[in-house]
């Protein structure tokens, strides 16, 4: 079961990613990057990230808000795993009891 | 045992470099599981078949840029979003590569290239760490290609073994959201931000991302809050170097 359109993205997407992993090695290896630039790679990771997940901080509905803040306050303290954990069962406890 | 013990009980066979490397890189796997399981079952979900989302692991092997892809799947994706998402949640392999390629200039590009596909923030992170320490301890060569293989070939059939297993297991959890399984994106997505966290100056752009990405996800249809967040906060990131 390979839908075409499923194969091209996945494709493109290796692609893009092999060409960042070799493209500092090839391209970065010489040279001094600027500081604009240097701060403008370091955000991107988080900036994207934060993007994705934005519509959970304007759920319409408590409970998601509740268990997100929640998960916001395991993920500063706690590894990935312990954190995951909460704030699955606080999603699942909330949305169940609160609704 | 520090590292630059270990390498010496080691010596320099190849074998035990190999094995030295996977064996630095055990605790991280433990913690990749169940994330790997996590996002096996989330692309079931999303209506990935088993063989789709093992191509994508084995082919694509950055987890942070195949959570997002997940995230924003459609039946029929938005290929272009989905591509220029994971270039940007990828960039910072630019940076990495950067940093890796003083250690790398002694060896041949033929080897280089292909150990550079399995380059993630584990097997990085431990390469890098491993050639400053070979270093400060006097070994050369200072990186050792073996110890890194070693790390980032266990993360890679890790990652695409238990992404698979999650594919497959996924169908029997029924619905994510309804247990809160859901949940465990923005889990995921914080934990890494904190590992990326370099003090509140240095986060601005993140909230100038999420502000405009939540308001965009308001007022606007479709998938665009992720693209206007992403670059909004990068021009914020531009614009606040002037100053920092």
């Amino acid at each position: 079961m390979i839908n075409a359109a499923t194969l091209l993205t996945i494709v493109l997407m290796a692609g893009v990613t092999y060409l960042t992993r070799i493209g500092g090695y090839v391209v970065l290896r010489n040279r001094v990057l600027g500081a604009r630039a240097t701060a403008v790679m370091e955000a991107a990771p988080g900036c994207v990230l934060i993007s994705v997940i934005a519509p959970a901080f304007v759920s319409r509905n408590p409970a998601d808000l509740l268990a997100l803040a929640i998960t916001f306050i395991a993920a500063t303290r706690l590894s990935m795993l312990p954190t995951v954990l909460i704030g699955v069962a606080a999603a699942g406890l909330l949305r169940h009891f609160i609704g | 045992m520090s590292i630059s013990q270990t390498v010496e009980a080691a010596g320099n066979g190849s074998g035990s470099e190999f094995r030295r490397g996977v064996t630095s890189c055990a605790p991280v796997l433990l913690g990749t599981i169940p994330y790997a399981l996590v996002l096996g079952a989330q692309a079931t979900q999303k209506g990935l078949s088993t063989v789709e989302l093992s191509m994508m692991t084995g082919l694509n092997f950055a987890g942070g840029s195949e959570f997002a892809a997940i995230q924003l799947w459609t039946s029929l994706p938005h290929m272009l979003l989905i591509v220029a998402i994971t270039f940007l949640v990828n960039s910072r392999h630019l940076l990495m590569g950067a940093a890796l390629a003083p250690f790398l200039r002694d060896l041949p590009r033929r080897k280089v290239f292909p150990a550079l596909f399995f380059m993630c923030d584990e097997s990085w992170a431990l390469g890098l760490s491993d050639a400053k320490q070979r270093t400060a301890a006097g070994i050369t060569p200072a990186f050792s290609p073996r110890y890194y293989m070693g790390a980032a070939l266990a993360m890679y059939l890790t990652w695409v073994a238990f992404t698979t297993l999650g594919a497959l297991l996924g169908p029997m959890l029924g619905h994510v959201e309804t247990y809160g399984f859901d949940m465990a994106f923005p889990a995921v997505f914080l934990v890494l931000m904190r590992g990326m966290w370099k003090g509140v100056a240095a986060a601005r752009p993140w909230l100038v991302s999420l502000v405009v990405a939540a308001l965009v996800y308001l007022f606007v249809p479709g998938a665009w809050y992720v693209a206007a967040g992403a670059v909004s906060g990068l021009v914020a990131a531009w614009l606040m170097a002037g100053d920092a």
